[in-house]
Parts: structure tokens; sequence; C-alpha cells
């Protein structure tokens, strides 16, 4: 039946927002990915600085390490709206 | 600058009668880092011994303690703490001789005070709570003790008791349990006690009152709060000596935490019999006035030299050495670690690019306004070294936002009245989206790719450069110049063969170019080539390294975020605008009603909470990412860190003078 109606129009407009939840997946995945990361090496950094100060630099550094995924989709998402 | 302050190694040996002379003029100029002896079994360090403190350490620690003891119960911070006029050495000395019993007398008697005060506050506080229970019953406390033939139960019970034994029972509910006060006689007690512990008893102790528990309660709720008044007084007479004494207070701290430090300072020096030899570092400039001063002050009686040591392997104590306009940053470097003796100190290169870095992100003149303000009214309130430091970079960091905010013609996300410079970052939100043409992303992509591309490059060659000076000439220092030289060479080797494939905006095209062998042109060739050598050039250096090959790709497409992050601080901000502005504000304008006025207040909050959440994550943002491009992708690529701070005998005096 949806072959039937569907016109040019609807099937650009299904496209773009095929397009649209394809970046918002990407988006969305990746930073769950990274949050999932971030979750176990953020508990173990701060516990090291409690520990010992001068961790802090080397902890923020393992903690913001998985960022890198969530950049990527954002770069994907961005590739694919724009 | 990009070097760390050059030390001397000054080694002062003199008879043990100079000691106190030359201690108390290394503490006076505040350079002297002094490098701990530590007694030990070797030759040369024969008959050498750990010193002894100067007569009198003991004494002046004591008073010390005494005084900090105070300065700690009246609340005393030596940071808090202005004072107009600083107070002189010998006038301090003979008032902690004279004037500090006196105080340390009225002091110790205004917190015994206080102690006992609220000890009885306490006290009363605990009899309160007894009595509570026993609120509902109207006899007297006193007629429940005392009984020859009878007991008394009183306590709390979950039900009534069904009591098979002669009794008196009285029962009243508090805090929703029930309480129950029963007098049976002493024979049955055993029984009554049966029946109690059925019924979940908890027994509660008689208060030792007489009168009844209601007029107790009210005489110790009166005591109670006469007394607090009392200590609400003695607290205001403890303020006013704080608000006396404090100056004087921190002076004496201050001189007598210097004279501790001098007392002790032995502790730390080689001593014999006769003499001591104290080692430790001088940055090279302030050497001679060092030397010259401790001459003339013993008359000649020291022997000074320099020692040699080896910049590399020593631990040198590390003193940064930057232009005024790069110091803030050393708290970001610090915050890391501080560079080793030997090698290239960052500090000055990451004062220019983090602004730079930071403007790219939150480019926009109103939040750079405002965080420019923030870190200007913060710098006033906060006391702290570090913490004004940081806020010098966020003040820095917030001019470069505006400037980029000029080129990107941005203010909270509205566009100034000229078009961008170079770079679109509106985004199609709202009234934006009849003007057409969106951000220029992929312009955005690749110009933070080529940031990426050129911040490592000159990491790699940082990288050089510190092998260069730390390895001798010899096959150590070729491999290691070679492999970083196959790091630059893989990353542009992937560039070319790219750039013979593709043509991207602002990047060379090299298509044009016709195939020589296999599909690659000339270009392509060259790319495959730089990559075969690069490759070859990393694994002479460590074979295991080829396992990071891929951060190359992945360390150049880390700077997207520098596009990525401000376009998302744009869109929010643009959101923001479109919702507050937009949706709510100004259809209400159009056609003026009662009802139109809240939304229009609901518009203006939805404005200033979504900009002030934004500014909180254009800090965050625009910060954090910049400073981890930093930590992570550029100083992963050649820097060490990891130096001891240089830390000279003595003290920035504040509140006292000779």
């Amino acid at each position: 039946m949806a072959v039937e109606v569907m016109t040019v129009e609807v099937a650009e407009a299904t496209a773009k927002g095929l397009v649209a939840i394809g970046a918002g997946l990407a988006v969305g995945l990746t930073g769950l990915a990274t949050s999932i990361a971030q979750f176990s090496i953020g508990a173990a950094a701060v516990g090291a600085t409690a520990e010992n100060k001068d961790m802090f630099g080397l902890g923020l550094l393992f903690t913001v390490l998985p960022e890198t995924i969530v950049i990527f989709g954002l770069v994907v998402a961005l590739l694919l709206l724009f | 600058m990009f070097k760390v302050q050059t030390m001397s190694r000054l080694l002062i040996a003199a008879s043990k009668d100079q000691l106190d002379t030359i201690v108390r003029e290394l503490y006076r100029h505040n350079l002297f880092h002094i490098e701990d002896f530590v007694e030990s079994d070797e030759e040369e360090y024969e008959g050498y011994k750990i010193g002894m403190p100067l007569p009198g350490a003991g004494e002046v620690s004591s008073d010390l303690i005494r005084i900090r003891s105070i300065e700690s119960s009246f609340g005393v911070s030596a940071g808090e703490v202005e004072i107009s006029v600083r107070s002189g050495t010998a006038e301090l000395t003979r008032k902690i001789e004279s004037e500090f019993p006196l105080i340390e007398k009225e002091a110790m008697a205004l917190i015994e005070e206080k102690n006992s005060l609220e000890n009885t506050v306490r006290e009363y506080g605990a009899k309160l709570a007894e009595l509570k229970p026993f609120a509902g019953y109207t006899g007297n406390l006193e007629d429940l003790k005392g009984f020859e033939f009878f007991r008394v139960f009183a306590g709390h019970v979950s039900a009534e008791v069904g009591f098979n034994v002669p009794n008196e029972s009285f029962y009243t509910t508090v805090n929703k349990k029930q309480f129950l006060i029963a007098v049976v006689p002493l024979e049955n007690a055993g029984e009554a006690e049966h029946s109690l512990l059925d019924a979940g008893f908890q027994a509660v102790a008689i208060p030792d009152e007489t009168g009844t528990a209601h007029a107790r309660i009210e005489w110790y709720t009166q005591e109670i709060a006469r007394l607090n008044n009392e200590i609400e007084a003695v607290k205001g007479r403890i303020l006013a000596q704080k608000e006396k004494h404090a100056a004087f207070l921190v002076a004496c701290d201050e001189l007598l935490t210097a004279e501790v430090e001098r007392k002790e300072a032995p502790l730390r020096f080689a001593t014999t019999e006769e003499t001591f030899v104290a080692e430790g570092w001088v940055p090279v400039e302030k050497k001679g006035a060092l030397i010259s001063d401790i001459t003339s002050a013993t008359g000649g009686k020291v022997y000074i030299t320099e020692l040699e040591y080896d910049p590399v392997n020593d631990v040198v104590p590390i003193e940064y050495n930057n232009p005024d306009f790069s110091k803030p940053t050393e708290a970001l470097m610090d915050i890391y670690s501080r560079p080793q003796y030997s090698e290239f100190d960052p500090t000055l290169l990451v004062a220019i690019v983090f602004p730079i870095f930071f403007g790219f992100i939150l480019g926009d003149v109103g939040y750079g306004l405002i965080l420019l303000a923030l870190s200007i009214y913060l710098r006033k309130m906060l006391k702290g070294e570090a913490g004004q430091k940081l806020l010098d970079v966020l003040r820095n960091a917030s001019v470069s936002s505006i400037i980029f905010g000029v080129i990107f013609s941005e203010f909270l996300g509205f566009a100034l009245p000229w078009d961008p410079i170079g770079i679109n970052r509106h985004l199609n939100i709202g009234g934006h989206a009849a003007s057409g043409h969106g951000p220029d992303v992929v312009l955005m992509l690749i110009l933070s790719a080529w940031i990426g591309i050129v911040h490592l490059t000159l990491g790699r060659f940082l990288h050089m450069y510190n092998a260069m000076k730390r390895h001798h000439p010899g096959k150590h220092r070729t491999q290691a110049v070679m492999g970083q030289a196959g790091w630059i060479l893989t990353m542009w080797g992937i560039l070319f063969a790219l750039w013979s494939f593709f043509a991207l905006p602002i990047m060379p095209d090299l298509t044009g170019f016709p195939a020589l062998v296999a599909g690659l042109n000339i270009f392509g060739i060259l790319g495959a080539v730089m990559i075969i050598i690069g490759v070859v050039s990393i694994a002479q250096e460590n074979v295991l390294e080829l396992l990071e090959l891929p951060t190359i790709i992945s360390h150049v497409l880390s700077y997207a975020r520098l596009a990525a992050v401000g376009l998302s601080s744009v869109a929010i901000a643009m959101v923001v605008n479109y919702m507050a502005i937009e949706s709510l504000i100004q259809p209400q304008l159009e056609s003026f009603s009662v009802v139109g006025i809240v939304f229009i207040l609901l518009g203006i909050v939805v404005f200033l909470a979504g900009h002030i959440l934004n500014t909180a994550l254009g800090i965050l943002g625009g910060g954090l990412h910049s400073i981890r491009l930093h930590y992570v992708e550029f100083f992963t690529k050649f820097y060490q860190g990891g130096g001891k701070k240089y830390q000279p005998f003595g003290k920035k005096r504040k509140f006292t003078e000779d």
C-alpha cells in the first residue's frame, strides 16, 4: 500500500527523515558508548585523585580518552545533515 | 622562554659558628632550594651526619604551637587578613614576650567559658529528651521513685498490656507510640515483667527530677534558650577579640614560622664535628648576588663552590621561565605535570594556542563578554594563587572568544549586523532558516583537521628537538629522531595519497594528474613511498610503536571537536533564542493581552536560564576540550614532564619586616 502512495516528494521527505534518524543514532549511540567507557574510568580517576592530588592531570587525561568516540559520532552526524 | 630556569648547583661549607648567619642570609634571599642530605654508608659520605637544630628551636616551636592554637580557636587564617602596616621584627618579638600571654589568657578564658556553656546546653538537652515521654503524666516525678514494696515500670509498649497481677497503670501516646507507667507490688514484679515482655516493652529511665514533667520541661527549655543567648554573647566577644588581634597573630605566626624553619634548617645539612655542608640549587642569574651577600655577611669565612651536574639524569628543581603573558598558563601545565629540566617547556605555546582553540569553539561576543566580566570579578574575590592563574587563563580565553565572535558574527546566538568573515556558523533555526545557506560544516571540519595536522606535526618536531638535547650524538639519538621523522612522513604520506584521490575544500587538489601505476598518479605514488619510508622509520625505533599507527588518523580527527563542540554551542544558543523570543515573546508583543504578559515573563526566564546553562557548557566545552587536545593529542607526542618543583628555602613575607 505504501508503495502506491509513494510520490517523489514523499520519497524525498522519507529519505530526509531517515538521514535525520541516522544522524541522531550516530550521536546517541556513540554518546552511550562514551559514557559507558567513561563511567568506570572516571570513578577510578576520582579515586586516584583522592589518594594523590598529583594524579589529577593524568586522571583527567584517561577520563577524556573515550570522548573521541562521541566526537566521531558527532562528525558523522554533521556530515549526514549538511 | 621554551626552556625552564637554568639552575646552578651550589655547595656551601663553613664552620659551625657561621651556621646561624648563613641560614639567616639564605632565608632572607629566598632563593636556595636545599638538597636534603641523606646519611649514607658510602665512602665519600663518611664522617658526615645530619645536623642538629640550632639552639632555641624547641622553645620557638612551642611558642608557635601556642599561637597557632589561639589562631585556630579564633578562626584566623593568614589568607583572610589584610594589613596596612607591617610589623617590625624587634617590636613583634618584644610583644610576643609581653602581650601574647595576656591575649592567650583572655582567649583561653573565653574559649573555656564557651565550652562550659555548650556542655551545659548539651546536658540540659539530654535531660529534656529524657523528660519528653513523661510530658503527659501530670503527677510529680519524685512520686515514681523511692518505693519499698512496689516496683515502677516506665517505657514504650507496642500494645496495651494485659496484667494478671494487681497494678496501677497510666498510658499516654508519645511520638505515635504508646507509653506506659505501671506500678506493681514487688512480689508480683516477676510476673508483670513477663506480661510486659509480651507487649514489646522497652524500658525508659525515670528522670531524677522533682515536680511535674511539664514544669521541668518548661524550665529546661527556658534555661537552654538563656544559655544559647549567653553563648552568642561569648561568641561575639571572641569575634571582637579576633578582630582586635588577628593582624598581630598572623604576624607572630609568620615571624615564628620563619624562626622555626631557620632553626631547623641544619636538619637538612651534612655536618661534621666543627663544620657543615649545605647543597642546593639557585637560579643561575641570581647566584652572584647570593654568593657575595653570604661572603660579606660571614666576613669571608665560608667556602662556596659551584658543582657540576648532569642536566638530563640529575633531578634538578624546576622553576618556570616565562614572559608575563604565559605565566598564568603555568597553572595548566602544573595540572598535567611540570616539565623536566632538559626538555622543551611548551608553556608559551599552550598560552598562545589554548585561547585560540577556546575562541574557535566559543566564538561569541556575548559569551565572551560574560566570561571576561566573570573572570575579572572572580579574580578580585579569589585569593589562592593557582585559582588566580586559572582565572587569568579564562580571561585570555574570553578575549579570544570575543575576537572570534566578531569573525563569526555572533552575539548570544544572534547575528551581528555584518556577515561572518570566512566561516559561517549560523544554523538554520527559526528566523535564520529563511536566510537559506546553513553553516559551513565541511569547511570547519577540514579547517580543524588542518589545525590538527599542523599541531601534531609540531609536536613530533618538538620530540625530535628533545631527543637531540637529551641523547648524545650516536645510534640512540639517530633512532629517536628517525622514528619521529617516520611519524611525520607517514601522516603527510596519507595526506598526499588522499589528495591524489579526492578534491577537498581548502586542501591542495592533486587529482588532475595522469595515473602512472595502478591508478596512482605521481602524488599518489609519492604518498605511498612516504608511508612506506615512514613506517620503516617508526619500526626501526620500536616495532611495538606500529600498533599506534591508527592514532595518526584518530588524533587528527579528534581535532574535529573544535568544529563540532562549537556548533553544538551555537545550536543551543539559537534554539534558546528561538524558544524565548520567536515563539514566546514576539507573538505576544504583536497582539498585546494580559495573559501575554505571563508568556513574555516565561520567555525571559527561558532566555536567561538557557543562556546561563550555555555559558556554563561553554566554559566546560571550550575549556576542557581545548586543554584535552593539548594534554592528550599534543603532549603525548613529545612531552614527558615529572619535574620536581623549585621550592626555595625562605618565605615571602606579608606581615612582617625587619
